[in-house]
């Protein structure tokens, strides 16, 4: 079985996730090689195949010409498996090479089975096993859910002649706006889920959040119904962070939730459902209500 | 010029249940709404019809029942609603499902010249994010994925400027017409019905186009025309985290024994 990992560079750097792609392939006993629009100068620790095209005349993302350059390096290696990461280049790019090579295409895959791929759904709630059927397929996994490995040495690199592509024009970057607050940087994240109940009840989950030194955090129902800014969202679509001490009240443990917060050094989940998903990442569980228990341990954490 | 957006009736995930017996999805009583990501490309789609005229279609695949999604989108100003709905459209993966949506814009921009289609970013069932992308490469359309602000339209050079969210950045890019942009919630707020459009929603026709209509190869559709299998559909299996204390029965001494908990672990700045 044969692999090709499709890495990335963000902002003229490679990124640590395309190690993550080595690691999944080497959780499925697969051949690998490699394919970045990068830059020479910077290659990774690998000692494969590598097709390498350079992101100054290729630019960092231009899609369609990405495309092309995916595909020949696709009929170059002839792989079993296209495997992108599902951030917002693997998001716009594997579909495309997917339709393109008219085969299936299996997205944000979390783990491996019995020759499936497990991926969420219904909100992380319920996990799927799926096989593709066609000969090839293309595959996106969710950061963080493979190990990375680094297998050092130094890639045998083919350089991909570059083919012009009309379609989409770059115009420009622009830095996100400035947010409010920069969970990242917190130590202690007090988030609230949907579990809260109303509105009126997030301020409980903030004064707990108060009261341990940390800031407040949101899923993303509750930012949805705006009961909190969006600039506290964890989770692949918010942030994803990684504080000394993470608490969950009330939030059942969407896979894009945990995705954005199972780092973190400790987990506390306060519950009312003590099977809910996130007990599988809380290094400690709480069953109570809510508006019953945060008070009283925000109470006794004053004292 | 036409913009068609693409909606879907999923089941309101944050309702849904696991029956703890069967370890399978409660699906009773789970009500339906639009994909939440699919009403901001409806709204997107309304904003562009009121600064530029341009009229607007909304398409869903789905079962008889889909045709509220549909009345929904009527009420909110869309001129013209089409269910895709046949027994032989059943059972189908993001794949086969590009091919009905393809080929229903097709027939639509005989009868009128399709600029834009616009879809949500992902649906919250299925979160695969694919068929957006599938219509754009089998239509040949420009793709723009994850927008999250409309820069600029040229009606007149058929140009579309959009803001697309990236990590940590944005990209600004900008492609001719006809082009499929899937959005994110950040695009806009979408807009509630009035009172006199629901009420003319109420008798406004939703098209139903079957297979007869599209004639599409029924290998290509449908359940046979999927290149996916979901083999099965399980809970997440897991190790639990400890569980402290009681706090449903005694929450005062849940708390005390927690704090020495995480005293413990050096987690409590004193």
């Amino acid at each position: 079985m044969k692999t090709l990992l499709i890495g990335e560079y963000r902002e003229g750097k490679l990124l640590d996730s395309t190690y993550e792609l080595i690691g999944f392939a080497g959780q499925m006993g697969a051949d690998t090689a490699l394919f970045l629009v990068g830059s020479e100068g910077q290659l990774p620790a690998y000692d494969g195949a590598l097709y390498l095209a350079d992101t100054a005349v290729a630019g960092e993302y231009n899609p369609d010409l990405h495309k092309l350059l995916v595909l020949e390096a696709v009929q170059r290696e002839n792989p079993d498996y296209i495997v992108f990461l599902h951030s917002s280049y693997g998001w716009d790019l594997a579909p495309r090479v997917a339709a393109a090579l008219q085969v299936a295409q299996v997205s944000e895959v979390i783990g491996t089975r019995d020759g499936g791929f497990e991926v969420g759904c219904c909100n992380g709630k319920m996990r799927r096993s799926v096989k593709p059927a066609t000969g090839k397929a293309v595959l996106t996994i969710q950061a963080g859910a493979f190990l990375g490995v680094r297998p050092g040495g130094s890639p045998k690199v083919t350089r991909l002649s570059n083919v012009s592509a009309a379609g989409v024009e770059f115009v420009g970057y622009e830095p996100a706006e400035a947010k409010g607050v920069d969970l990242a940087k917190a130590e202690v994240i007090v988030s609230a889920g949907r579990g809260v109940g109303k509105k009126d009840n997030v301020q409980v989950i903030a004064a707990l959040a108060k009261a341990l030194g940390g800031e407040l955090g949101a899923s993303r129902p509750v930012v949805d119904a705006e009961w909190v800014a969006h600039d506290h969202q964890v989770g692949t679509t918010g942030q994803t962070v990684a504080p000394k001490l993470y608490v969950a009240c009330g939030i059942s443990g969407a896979i894009q939730h945990l995705a954005g917060m199972k780092k973190s050094d400790f987990i506390l989940a306060i519950n009312k459902d003590k099977d809910a998903p996130i007990g599988e990442v809380a290094d400690v569980l709480v069953v109570a209500d809510l508006m019953q228990f945060v008070p009283a341990l925000t109470a006794q954490l004053q004292k | 010029m036409l913009i068609v957006v693409c909606i879907k009736q999923v089941p309101d995930t944050t309702r849904v249940q696991i029956d703890p017996v069967t370890n399978t999805l409660i699906r009773d009583g789970i009500p339906f709404i639009v994909n939440p990501y699919d009403t901001h490309a409806l709204e997107a789609a309304l904003q562009l019809k009121d600064r530029f005229g341009f009229r607007v279609a909304a398409i869903s695949m789905g079962p008889p029942n889909a045709e509220a999604t549909l009345r929904k989108a009527l009420s909110l100003g869309v001129d013209k609603a089409v269910l895709l709905s046949d027994r032989v459209f059943g059972g189908a993966d993001t794949l086969a499902t590009s091919n009905v949506l393809t080929r229903a814009i097709e027939l639509l921009n005989l009868q009128e010249e399709v600029g834009l289609v616009l879809c949500g970013k992902q649906t919250i069932d299925g979160d695969t994010a694919q068929v957006g992308p599938g219509i754009a490469t089998r239509l040949g359309y420009t793709q723009l994925t994850l927008v999250d602000r409309i820069e600029q339209v040229d009606s007149l050079r058929k140009r579309i400027r959009v803001r697309r969210k990236l990590e940590g950045r944005h990209e600004i890019v900008e492609a001719p017409f006809p082009a499929m942009i899937t959005v994110v919630r950040e695009l806009n707020q979408p807009r509630y019905p009035t009172v006199p459009m629901r009420l003319d929603s109420v008798d406004a026709e939703v098209a139903v186009w079957s297979n007869e209509m599209l004639k599409l190869d029924v290998a290509s559709i449908g359940l046979k025309g999927s290149p996916t299998w979901v083999s099965k559909i399980f809970s997440p299996q897991r190790e639990k985290g400890e569980i402290v204390g009681d706090g449903l029965n005694d929450p005062l001494a849940t708390a005390n024994l927690l704090i020495d908990k995480l005293l413990s672990k050096d987690l409590l700045a004193i």
